[in-house]
């Protein structure tokens, strides 16, 4: 028995509002949980091949050649996993997390990009790279990573959500 | 006393109970995070294992023909690589791109004859053929389109990369390949980004589609019907199409087009090596100095040691000059490779 995050137990209080929230929130985790997936998996296939990864990446212009080429490579397929781990709902809570301190490592990238005045794409999805000074969409990026961040923050407070590994594995009941 | 003590032993079972139920799924929770490790690091690590590979080979096929001399295409279609002004021997290779046994020696000997080439120690005179013109679809379909690309290719001084990927796509016998998607995309892979190539390629296709749909059965039909199986062979290809244009088989399609030069090729080698010792018996046929090699060819080591014991050679063909292509509308290489 989850005992944490069922504060009210449904039989002995009236209040229908947990009650309402228990039934609703593993079907809204699971919205979250799919759409996370999504985004991360077309994030990461849009990414390649990894030489245009590499160098949406340099465009940031905050590692060497050697370590921008490693997280150039590496970032669309950390992407995959994750979005394969939400798919099939294993360490829901954890990957949640894992996934919303991308977010916020992405978010961080975007602000740095924009405060020092360069011109680039972002690179979230597909090609990155400079573009012309007036095309810029840091704003938006900023606000589009905030709602994935705000998604990935559901999946790991409630990570309890029907068709997962979790459950089949006894967690989150 | 006694109600007493039971109370405090069911608490106790209680609270151990719970504790166990903790541990339990704290268990859980490690094993599902460890296996969620797990399947992250499977998809990274071999996922960057598989990318790196691939950056490796695209670099290694980038860096391959990076010393490769000049390559002169000859007013036959065929072409020459080699150093200006190379003193050595002359390698023929006659291949075809729908035969196996080509592939294989492509694969195994074709490095070590660029190297060579680049180092000044023989000349290379790639002289591809179609003798699967005449086999049903989609063998000679696929044979004629392969030659007709590599020619085009040939004409921006690509014809050795394009003639590598070529054996390195061969579909399978029998199987429908070399499609002319396929091959202007090996073109670009190449690195030819004139438009022109891929023109070319759309009509050299649609000229073996009109051979293979239909005019190669009419010929044969005419053929067959006035002439003697001997005298048919004899005639080879290149003849039975001249014959044809005199006799009601309409061939015109055929003219100027590179599908007509391969065939010619065909043809030209037949009668070049008739009979004998070096007869010119199938593809792959490699030829050191005119002395057909045997499954010596089939080796890196071979074919050097082939190479090294024979003396300097010419070239019996000569080169295609620039206006000379002119009637083919295709330009020369306008960038050195």
């Amino acid at each position: 028995m989850d005992t944490t995050h069922q504060p009210a137990p449904p039989a002995s209080a009236p209040a229908p509002a947990p009650g309402r929230w228990a039934a609703v929130q593993p079907w809204v985790t699971l919205l979250a949980r799919l759409a996370l997936a999504g985004v991360l998996g077309y994030a990461a296939y849009t990414k390649l091949p990894p030489a245009l990864s590499v160098q949406s990446v340099e465009a940031y212009q905050l590692f060497s050649p050697e370590l921008a080429q490693l997280i150039g490579y590496t970032l669309p397929l950390f992407e995959f996993a994750l979005a394969l781990l939400l798919l099939i709902g294993l360490a829901t809570r954890y990957v949640g997390a894992v996934t919303g301190l991308l977010m916020v490592v992405f978010i961080a990238g975007i602000v740095s990009a924009w405060a020092r005045g360069l011109a680039i794409d972002c690179g979230c999805f597909g090609t990155g790279g400079q573009v012309a000074p007036g095309e810029t969409q840091y704003g938006l990026d900023i606000a589009r990573d905030l709602g994935f961040l705000a998604l990935a923050g559901i999946t790991m407070l409630w990570p309890r959500s029907p068709l997962s590994l979790d459950r089949l594995f006894g967690l989150y009941r | 006393m006694g109600k007493a003590a039971r109370e405090a032993s069911r608490e106790r079972l209680r609270q151990e109970r719970q504790k166990a139920e903790e541990r339990a799924k704290r268990t859980k929770v490690l094993a599902v995070v460890g296996a969620a490790l797990a399947v992250v690091i499977v998809v990274v690590g071999g996922g960057y294992l598989v990318l790196s590979q691939q950056r490796a080979e695209e670099q290694e096929f980038a860096n391959r023909y990076g010393s490769l001399p000049e390559q002169r295409v000859q007013q036959d279609g065929s072409v020459v690589l080699a150093e200006d002004g190379a003193d050595a021997p002359v390698v023929e290779v006659y291949a075809d791109y729908q035969c196996p046994h080509c592939k294989q020696f492509e694969l195994t000997s074709g490095p070590t004859l660029q190297r060579l080439a680049a180092e000044g120690e023989v000349i290379v005179h790639y002289r591809p053929v179609s003798i699967f013109a005449q086999q049903p679809a989609p063998i000679g379909a696929n044979s004629l389109r392969g030659a007709a690309a590599a020619r085009a290719a040939a004409d921006y001084g690509k014809f050795v990369q394009y003639n590598d990927l070529l054996f390195e796509h061969q579909p399978a016998e029998g199987a429908e390949g070399y499609s002319t998607e396929q091959l202007k995309e090996w073109g670009t892979e190449a690195g030819i980004d004139d438009p022109a190539f891929a023109e070319r390629v759309d009509a050299e296709s649609e000229v073996v589609d009109t051979f293979t749909g239909g005019y190669l059965d009419d010929l044969t039909a005419a053929a067959e019907k006035e002439l003697g199986a001997d005298r048919i062979q004899e005639m080879g290809l290149s003849g039975l199409i001249d014959w044809g244009q005199e006799n009601g088989v309409d061939g015109s399609f055929l003219e100027g087009t590179y599908v007509r030069e391969a065939i010619d090729s065909t043809s030209a080698v037949e009668e070049r090596y008739p009979s004998g010792a070096n007869a010119f018996g199938g593809t792959p046929a490699v030829y050191v100095n005119g002395t057909l090699l045997g499954n010596e060819a089939y080796s890196g080591n071979g074919i050097q040691e082939a190479v090294e014991q024979a003396g300097p050679g010419e070239v019996d063909t000569e080169p295609l000059s620039a206006d000379g292509a002119a009637a083919d509308a295709s330009p020369q290489p306008d960038a050195s490779p």
